[in-house]
């Protein structure tokens, strides 16, 4: 009989462990998510649906949604075409490709807290060198021609960049229609360099010998052997490269928090910063676990198309 | 249907040189193999045909054509590796078929979806559908069209990369041994097809392996190379029967060719191991050589006689119609081996000594610089080795 109960001693602990860290806790923030309560209160009620009718009816929340969406729809296939674009360029370089590898790889390893503090002054409106440089520019007569399009006969007032040196360069961040994308660009210049990795790894493992078939073959620009070979062997990483990049770019939080917390009218109010504003700083445990919730459920629908085409579509043993 | 010509063709990389200067010519209609151990350059030479490596000196010429500086796909050449290498995302219909895309198609007409709106293009697709039914058919393989790569078996795999090469008509096939990733039984079913293919199709093929069997069993000409050297051109048999060069003597026959060390006097007189031999050099230089005696030319004697070779038997190798075996001979290095039939060889236990003469007229010398040594016609009033 001590032999029937072995397994339970194998397999027990880490099951336990399975549902106390990673499986209770989606449970307990699914119930509380149809409750009204507040940590450090003694007892709360049951309030039915009320956080996730707040969720899609309110506009703030209207705006939570949108600015996660672009966030990732801006991130996503940007980060995701520089990766694969380094990676071809540096994979065919014969020397250096060590280095270009290192420095695209710098912004991934380093803190992003502390960066963000670095753009943060580089982007300031008026000590910040982006808009002094910007500026610098409308004094150099054929640099001011040539970015306001005046050079072909156009009025350079307007353009962006004519407009902006008669008036003045944007706040950047301080700015509603300009934080998303400045946020979104820090985004992208810190994650492409972890796809471009990710690709050239699976760059290593495409056969050398399908690229001499298709030279063979009639296949002479790179292009017609990129088309050919290296993108639809490229299938496997290109669902893995995409989903994370998506799943990263849902969880955007470090730049919002350092930089615009979520504002200005928030514009840059992502999910994961609503979740840290209702959940942690004003102490609404069910809303912020309601807006848990839902971002589970994007994450669990980006995992459930990847294993889709994981399993169907990009794998051809 | 072309022939192909290669001129003191060299590759170098960096400081190490693969090719040392090849001159081959391939004859229109040619199963030409490229033999050698790995590392020798015949699949570098095969590439440099190709156009897929560029050579470092020298020129290399398709039907008297100049082709140095001319793309691969624009040398009229169809390659089958050895892994196939076969598109695996599309079908076997559609493997077939990319040759003649790429060839027949224009830039436009490829473009996915917008393709479909050049005028012209459904009679161009009909068209090389049909030709891409017929190699199917040729091959017997119209029921795999619809499948992919990954779900065929490697003969089945095998057949459609040569059905890709096929396609396109080429001038001539290059093949890097396209056999070695096949089970041993299958192998040697598709040795017999590719002669047959070879015939029906009377192109020129170029053939690279490291498996002599394939090589003899074959070809209509093998060229030997080794070390980045071509050592020895020419049909089978004679290859096997006039090695020029030691090397070639000892790559070529399995198991190998018997090495015995023996000296020459200033006569040409040649004595190996204590025994006179009944040929001498033709042209006498007293010195080292080398005696090589293919092991189906020993034979067994049941006792003792003059003028014998003799060795220890360390083993008995029986392969049913043939029994091969391994003796341990004072004085050499390697064990000699004996090919017999295995009634012949019945008295002889391992362990025990067995002596054997060497048949007339079959011995090979050669010199310490490997190369072959002309001999004298079998001399009667010299002993019998």
């Amino acid at each position: 009989m001590g032999r029937n109960r072995a397994h339970i001693w194998f397999v027990g602990p880490a099951v336990l462990l399975m549902i106390v860290l990673l499986i209770l806790p989606v449970f307990v923030a699914a119930a509380l998510s149809f409750t009204d309560y507040s940590l450090g209160n003694s007892s709360f009620d049951w309030v039915g649906t009320k956080n996730y009718d707040a969720l899609f009816s309110r506009s703030s929340y209207a705006k939570m949604f949108s600015a996660s969406l672009t966030y990732v729809l801006l991130v996503v296939p940007i980060s995701v075409a520089l990766g694969l674009g380094s990676a071809l360029l540096i994979s065919s370089l014969r020397i250096g490709g060590e280095l270009y590898k290192a420095v695209f790889f710098l912004p991934v390893m380093a803190t992003l807290l502390a960066m963000a503090i670095v753009w943060e002054f580089a982007l300031h409106p008026i000590v910040g060198i982006v808009n002094d440089v910007l500026s610098a520019g409308c004094d150099i007569g054929w640099l001011h021609a040539l970015l306001s399009g005046s050079w072909l006969g156009r009025d350079p007032l307007s353009s962006w960049y004519g407009d902006g040196c008669a008036d003045s360069f944007p706040l950047w961040l301080g700015d509603k229609d300009y934080a998303l994308g400045t946020i979104a660009f820090i985004g992208i210049w810190q994650g492409f360099g972890f796809n471009m990795v990710l690709y050239l790894a699976g760059l290593t493992s495409v056969p050398r010998e399908l690229y001499q078939a298709a030279q063979m073959d009639g296949a002479d620009s790179a292009w017609e052997r990129f088309k050919l070979v290296t993108w639809p062997m490229l299938g496997p990483t290109n669902v893995f490269v995409i989903t994370i990049s998506s799943i990263r770019s849902f969880q955007v939080f470090d730049t919002v928090e350092a930089l615009t917390r979520g504002g200005p009218s928030k514009s840059t109010y992502v999910m994961i910063y609503a979740m840290f504003e209702k959940g942690v700083k004003q102490n609404l445990l069910g809303i912020g676990s309601a807006i848990t919730i839902i971002f589970l459920g994007f994450v669990l629908i980006l995992t459930l198309i990847q294993v889709y085409f994981v399993n169907r579509k990009v794998h051809y043993g | 249907m072309a022939g192909i010509t290669l001129r003191q063709v060299t590759k170098k990389y960096g400081t190490l040189s693969v090719l040392n200067g090849i001159d081959l010519d391939i004859a229109d209609g040619e199963f030409l193999t490229l033999v050698g151990p790995s590392g020798c350059g015949k699949s570098t030479t095969l590439r440099i045909i190709a156009g897929l490596e560029a050579q470092s000196t020298g020129d290399v010429k398709i039907d008297d054509r100049l082709v140095n500086d001319v793309r691969p796909s624009q040398r009229d050449l169809a390659m089958v590796f050895q892994s196939y290498a076969l598109y695996p995302h599309l079908t076997v219909q559609q493997n077939l078929m990319t040759p003649l895309r790429m060839r027949d198609l224009n830039f436009w007409e490829r473009l996915p979806l917008l393709g479909f709106l050049v005028p012209g293009r459904r009679a161009k697709m009909a068209q090389i559908e049909e030709d891409a039914r017929k190699v199917a058919e040729a091959l017997k393989i119209v029921p795999l069209l619809g499948r992919k790569p990954g779900q065929l078996s490697g003969g089945q795999r095998q057949r459609v990369a040569l059905g890709r090469a096929m396609v396109r008509n080429p001038a001539a096939f290059l093949m890097d041994e396209p056999l070695s990733n096949l089970d041993a039984s299958l192998r040697v079913h598709m040795r017999a097809e590719l002669s047959e293919l070879h015939r029906d199709l009377g192109a020129t093929f170029v053939y690279v392996t490291h498996d002599q069997a394939e090589a003899l069993t074959m070809s209509d000409r093998m060229a030997v190379m080794m070390d980045g050297d071509l050592l020895q051109l020419g049909p089978p048999d004679e290859v096997y029967e006039d090695p020029q060069d030691i090397r070639v003597a000892e790559f070529i026959g399995s198991p190998k060719m018997n090495i015995l060390p023996g000296e020459s006097d200033a006569n040409g007189t040649i004595t190996c191991l204590g025994l006179t031999l009944d040929e001498g050099l033709a042209t006498p230089q007293p010195g080292k050589v080398s005696v090589g005696l293919r092991p189906e030319h020993l034979h067994v004697q049941p006792r003792e006689t003059a003028e014998c070779f003799s060795g220890r038997l360390t083993y008995k190798e029986n392969l049913g119609s043939d029994l091969f075996l391994h003796l341990e001979m004072a004085g050499v290095e390697n064990k000699a081996v004996i090919r017999a039939k295995p009634h012949e060889v019945d008295f002889a236990a391992v362990g025990e000594t067995v002596w054997f003469k060497a048949e007339s007229g079959r011995m090979r010398v050669f010199g310490t610089d490997g190369k072959r040594v002309a001999l004298t016609a079998p001399d009667t009033k010299r002993k019998v080795g």
